[in-house]
């Protein structure tokens, strides 16, 4: 049984009110909404919403429902074997990314005007991408993570998936608690960078190549230093981190976790015990050469995938590999970094990436809005798209939770 | 072979030490990465300067 056609919600609940609609990604509490990260293992239901949807709450924001997503987001499928995939609103043979992916297939197919999810590694950029919506990573410590169940506690951020960069800025604003100052695009310096596009699907370049000669400012070739060896320092600290939150559940409940996630706790397991250490190390030298190299650029630019959505039945041994040089260096630095819908192959979304420099998440949501208000890529709608009165059908079937 | 099984029960050993008990599936899964990291892990803390802070 699902909840809605994408399978994009583990919990529904609707909630009457003036608000924009808001789904959460299920490893982040709202009160008396179960908590699973699609898993058979975690099953809480929360007294206290976490602190960003304590704060969207307190504006008038309505919480319809918990998301489906990786289990324990940490993997970029969103193919839980507990709750099933949530499927690609552009076409549902096909993922939707992950791990918060049922918080882009919701909001591509209108089933919320924002969701809220999580990024340790590109959690939020992946869906945003593959769905053909919006999406930011900020600043990591913008947004405060309390009430999130942890992946990585050094490089967890949460952040908003909508159809505009407005909304974004309005969500982030938010759960920020301060104001998003927006940097008109002018005279920017924006680094390209190439090896980023070089290793892409040609046809995936060829449109952000295209969508990059509509951005403003002076255009610069790049290279990200020490490009190589950041997958290695990030997970040397993300994965002892993730196995160290999940150390009791390891020793009661392995056999409950899907393969490939218990793989990976596993691995974290058996790094020596200057893994952590020296990933911390690595991560501060790396950034400092980031400084040093790029720190001046105000953007850089890149597609935000190297690759199409794969089919459900088809996914590439390699797809995370693949994915991670696109999504770890500004989790790395701990920048801000926003995926843009920028066009289409084959009827399949693709967005262009845009990173900003430390604290600068208004340089790249205000780079985002001028793009969209020349441009309507994120204006287009799925085949299995949801006006108002078709929502209320799937919301009225309230209260509803998935069960494993 | 043998060394493969030796390696096997050694991750085995130390799993259990820290009270877990992984399938050998799940150990072979292990060793896989552990061999791709391990020497890229040790490349790195020879490339870090060593004045680098965590």
């Amino acid at each position: 049984m699902t909840l809605d056609p994408l399978n994009a919600f583990l919990h529904l609940e609707p909630q009457e009110g003036p608000g924009p609609t808001i789904g959460v990604k299920d490893v982040i509490d709202v009160a008396g909404m179960p908590t699973t990260a699609a898993s058979r293992i975690l099953r809480r239901i929360p007294e206290r919403d976490a602190d960003c949807i304590a704060r969207l709450r307190a504006v008038g924001a309505r919480i319809v429902g918990k998301q489906n997503t990786h289990e324990f987001a940490y993997g970029a499928l969103t193919t839980s074997p507990h709750f099933g995939p949530a499927r690609n609103p552009w076409n549902t043979d096909h993922v939707c990314g992950g791990s918060s992916g049922g918080s882009g297939a919701a909001v591509a197919a209108g089933l919320v005007d924002v969701s809220i999810g999580t990024d340790t590694a590109g959690s939020v950029r992946i869906p945003a991408a593959f769905c053909g919506v919006t999406g930011i990573k900020p600043t990591t410590g913008l947004v405060p993570t309390g009430g999130m169940f942890p992946t990585s506690w050094t490089f967890d951020t949460i952040g908003p998936l909508a159809r505009t960069a407005e909304e974004c800025v309005w969500a982030l604003e938010v759960m920020a608690g301060r104001p998003i100052e927006l940097r008109e695009p002018g005279d920017l310096r924006v680094g390209v960078v190439e090896s980023l596009f070089e290793r892409a699907d040609p046809r995936v370049a060829a449109v952000c190549e295209e969508a990059l000669r509509g951005l403003p400012g002076r255009h610069e070739p790049v290279e990200i230093p020490l490009h190589d060896e950041i997958t290695t320092i990030l997970q040397l600290v993300l994965l002892p981190e993730a196995t160290a939150a999940h150390l009791h559940w390891l020793r009661t409940r392995l056999a409950d976790y899907g393969a490939d996630v218990r793989a990976r706790l596993l691995a974290g397991l058996f790094l020596p015990s200057t893994a952590h250490v020296t990933g911390l190390r690595a991560r501060r030298f790396a950034t400092a050469e980031y400084e040093r190299a790029l720190g001046s650029y105000d953007l850089l630019v890149a597609p935000a995938m190297p690759i199409l959505p794969p089919r459900l039945d088809a996914i590439p041994d390699d797809y995370r590999l693949l994915l991670i040089p696109y999504n770890s260096p500004a989790s790395l630095w701990g920048v801000p970094a926003a995926s843009v819908p920028c066009g289409f192959v084959d009827g399949l979304p693709v967005g262009l990436s845009l990173v900003g420099r430390r604290g600068e998440d208004g340089t790249v949501l205000g780079v985002a809005r001028a793009y969209q208000r020349a441009t309507d890529w994120h204006e287009r709608r799925p085949p299995l798209a949801f006006d108002a009165s078709t929502r209320e059908v799937v919301y009225n079937r309230q209260s509803l939770s998935k069960g494993v | 072979m043998p060394a493969e099984s030796s390696s096997l029960d050694v991750l085995r050993q130390l799993a259990e030490e820290q009270g877990v008990s992984p399938s050998d599936e799940d150990l072979e899964a292990v060793q896989g990465f552990l061999t791709r990291i391990l020497p890229a892990l040790a490349e790195l803390e020879e490339r870090l300067p060593p004045e680098t802070s965590p």
